[in-house]
């Protein structure tokens, strides 16, 4: 008989940090109660956290499986498992179901550049890549990341990207729609910088994550720049209950976003039915 | 040994008490005017003569089930059934929709267990269908009814007798196993009289369409205008989800006793027509409308099933079609499609 798959896996809050100036986003440092239970994953994978009595809801990994000891998520407070786990504190326990889904096609990376777009919080995942890839730099030729927010205290990992700007083996681009004080960087909508950055598709692999505005103005600019559909990727997001496939939920023609996905190239997408 | 056997209706109870001796037994039963699947300790509350009005689904997927129980931060698997499950009685078509559903659950990276725990070590034993009903139409499905897929065991009613036909192993080990059931041998005269039973209900089904295109066709019909025709008489109601057999959408939701640290995790069918089904927590819904959602639950069968498992999702047991309350026929919304493909 197989296992219960709806049973979490105990997890404890080892740290909490508040992720945007607006409080509406965490960052949650997870690890196993029982360190057996640990699983390897991919950059892009997703878990069910549960918090029972409130329910589960899925959020992509954040961290990187290069990253030993804990298990990263952020979290946009919207309903009722995200308050839940806002008002978690350090060293509770949760449930989390995972790896879930499929992950980026680093394999297809090797070799190649690698271009990041992205914009607001959907940059977890897209962190977990990065440092995946920085972790295997050899592996991957140019790493460039693009990655904008409506105001600079709406960026993810603020503290990092700093560290990553020292880094001479990433081209990093970040950007906020409008002008304010103490921002030296660029500003501009996403699609715009992707424009004027305007990264070569020679050999070139784009991971494009973002609200849908940001993802359908982009989509035009790469493939303006002639990158093809098969080598353009994005993680979907559809309201899900099983996250495995059964329950029915998240389909896409007859594609299962949490069994199938989240991460499509176009070149997928265009097969699908439903256009986004 | 034979592989057809004989059994006169008196001792149905012989039967009973040996499924009984091994098996929790399920079978068809009628209450407040309904027949549906329920749990039977006696041959007496068995109603064979016609299919129920709920499909047998819920046996094996529970309309609510309890997925894990928690305790002050601990969660465990309810215990599942003591014994193995019997089900007698069944038809053809939902013996069927459940080798449909197994292939959801059963199959796959995931194999769900709460369904699989159940449906495993299962008895199916199926009567076939002597009357179809009216909205039958399981001959349009690679089906008919005494179709044996699913089947463990087959019944045939030819009147006072039955004629029992093991279809597998482990309903020939069954019936090998049981010597306290008092089998016959059957005589020439009861097997035409059960191959006349056979030929009259085909016969009294409405002629077969053939839909082995409806996949194609539908590849081509989304922007189809049937569909806003469709969608401007479907009432959204779920009816139709609810009843079928191969429905196997569902909800998870927590529940908590109140002033305890005590809970449960539960699974409740649920419904692609539901508008707040795909709604998401931004407020944005993929499916905001009558039209996608008829258009989901048509395409899931008929197409998106096909694609993934290699058959269509319905096996024509009609009981859409005699509860939709506007009368939204499927045999119709498919002829139509296949027509103007
Ligand atoms: C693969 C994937 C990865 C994701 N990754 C992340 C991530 O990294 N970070 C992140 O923050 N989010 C992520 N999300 C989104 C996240 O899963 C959702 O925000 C989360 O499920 C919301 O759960 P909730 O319980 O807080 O909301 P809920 O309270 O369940 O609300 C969800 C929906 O129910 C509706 N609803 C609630 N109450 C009612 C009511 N009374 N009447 C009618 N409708 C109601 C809401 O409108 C909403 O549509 C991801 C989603 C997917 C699919
Ligand atoms: S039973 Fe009829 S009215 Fe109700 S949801 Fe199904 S098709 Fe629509
Ligand atoms: S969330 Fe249940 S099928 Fe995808």
């Amino acid at each position: 008989m197989p296992d219960n798959c709806y049973i979490p896996i105990p997890v404890t809050v080892d740290k909490i940090r508040e992720e945007s100036d607006d409080k509406t986003l965490r960052t949650f440092d997870l690890s196993f109660c029982d360190e057996k239970q640990a699983f390897d994953y991919l950059p892009g994978q997703f878990c069910q956290l549960s918090v029972l009595g409130k329910g589960e809801a899925p959020f992509g990994i954040a961290s990187s499986p290069t990253e030993k000891g804990f298990l990263r998520f952020t979290v946009n407070r919207v309903g009722v498992v995200t308050t839940a786990l806002h008002y978690l504190k350090q060293g509770e326990t949760i449930g989390l179901r995972g790896p879930l889904g499929n992950h980026y096609p680093v394999e297809k990376f090797k070799g190649q550049n690698v271009v990041i777009i992205s914009g607001g919080f959907a940059f977890t995942t897209l962190r977990s890549l990065a440092v995946y890839m920085f972790a295997h730099r050899k592996d991957f030729a140019d790493i460039t990341v693009i990655y904008g927010a409506r105001r600079p205290g709406l960026l993810l990992y603020r503290d990092e990207l700093a560290e990553w700007e020292k880094r001479d083996d990433l081209n990093l681009h970040l950007t906020i729609d409008k002008e304010v004080s103490g921002w030296d960087k660029r500003v501009g909508f996403v699609p715009t910088v992707t424009k004027e950055v305007a990264p070569s598709p020679k050999d070139t692999w784009a991971v494009v994550c973002g609200p849908p505005v940001m993802i359908k103005y982009t989509l035009p600019v790469l493939f303006d720049l002639g990158f093809p559909p098969e080598r353009i990727y994005t993680s979907l997001e559809r309201r899900m209950k099983c996250g495995i496939g059964k329950c029915g939920r998240c389909n896409i023609g007859s594609k299962y976003v949490c069994a199938d996905g989240p991460v499509f190239s176009y070149a997928e997408l265009q097969e699908l039915p439903e256009q986004y | 040994m034979s592989d057809i056997l004989k059994l006169d209706k008196k001792r149905l109870d012989k039967f009973v008490a040996a499924l009984l001796s091994e098996y929790r037994l399920f079978g068809p039963v009628e209450a407040n005017g309904l027949t549906r699947f329920a749990e039977v300790e006696s041959a007496d509350a068995l109603k064979l003569d016609s299919n129920t009005d709920e499909s047998a689904k819920g046996i094996f997927f529970p309309q609510v089930e309890t997925i894990l129980t928690y305790e002050n931060g601990k969660t465990e698997t309810p215990s599942g059934p003591d014994k193995p499950i019997a089900v007698l009685g069944i038809r053809p078509c939902d013996a069927r929709s459940l080798l449909m559903l197994d292939k959801v659950f059963g199959t796959g990276k995931y194999n769900d267990s709460c369904w699989t725990r159940r449906y495993e070590n299962a008895l199916i034993i199926s009567v076939g269908c002597n009357t179809p009903r009216a909205g039958c139409f399981c001959n349009w499905l690679d089906l008919g009814p005494f179709s044996k897929q699913g089947s463990d065991i087959a019944l045939t009613d030819i009147g006072d007798a039955l004629l029992v036909e093991s279809c597998s192993e482990k309903g020939r080990g069954f019936l090998e196993s049981s010597d306290e059931i008092p089998f016959r041998k059957p005589t020439d005269d009861d097997l035409s009289k059960a191959a006349g039973v056979r030929e009259h209900a085909e016969s009294s089904m409405e002629d077969k369409v053939d839909i082995s295109s409806i996949k194609a066709v539908l590849d081509k019909s989304w922007d189809s205008s049937l569909w806003d025709e469709l969608a401007g008489k479907c009432l959204s109601c779920a009816v139709c989800a609810y009843l079928c057999p191969t429905c196997h959408c569902f909800d998870i939701q927590d529940e908590k006793m109140p002033g305890t640290s005590r809970g449960r995790r539960i699974r409740i069918w649920d419904t692609c027509m539901a508008p707040q089904f795909t709604k998401e927590a931004s407020g944005h819904n993929p499916r905001p409308t009558g039209k996608k959602r008829i258009r989901q639950r048509v395409m899931h069968k008929f197409n998106y099933f096909v694609d993934v498992f290699g058959e269509i999702a319905c096996v024509g047991c009609g009981r859409c079609v005699r509860s939709c309350p506007v009368n939204l026929d499927i045999r119709y919304v498919i002829k139509r499609f296949m027509d103007a493909g």
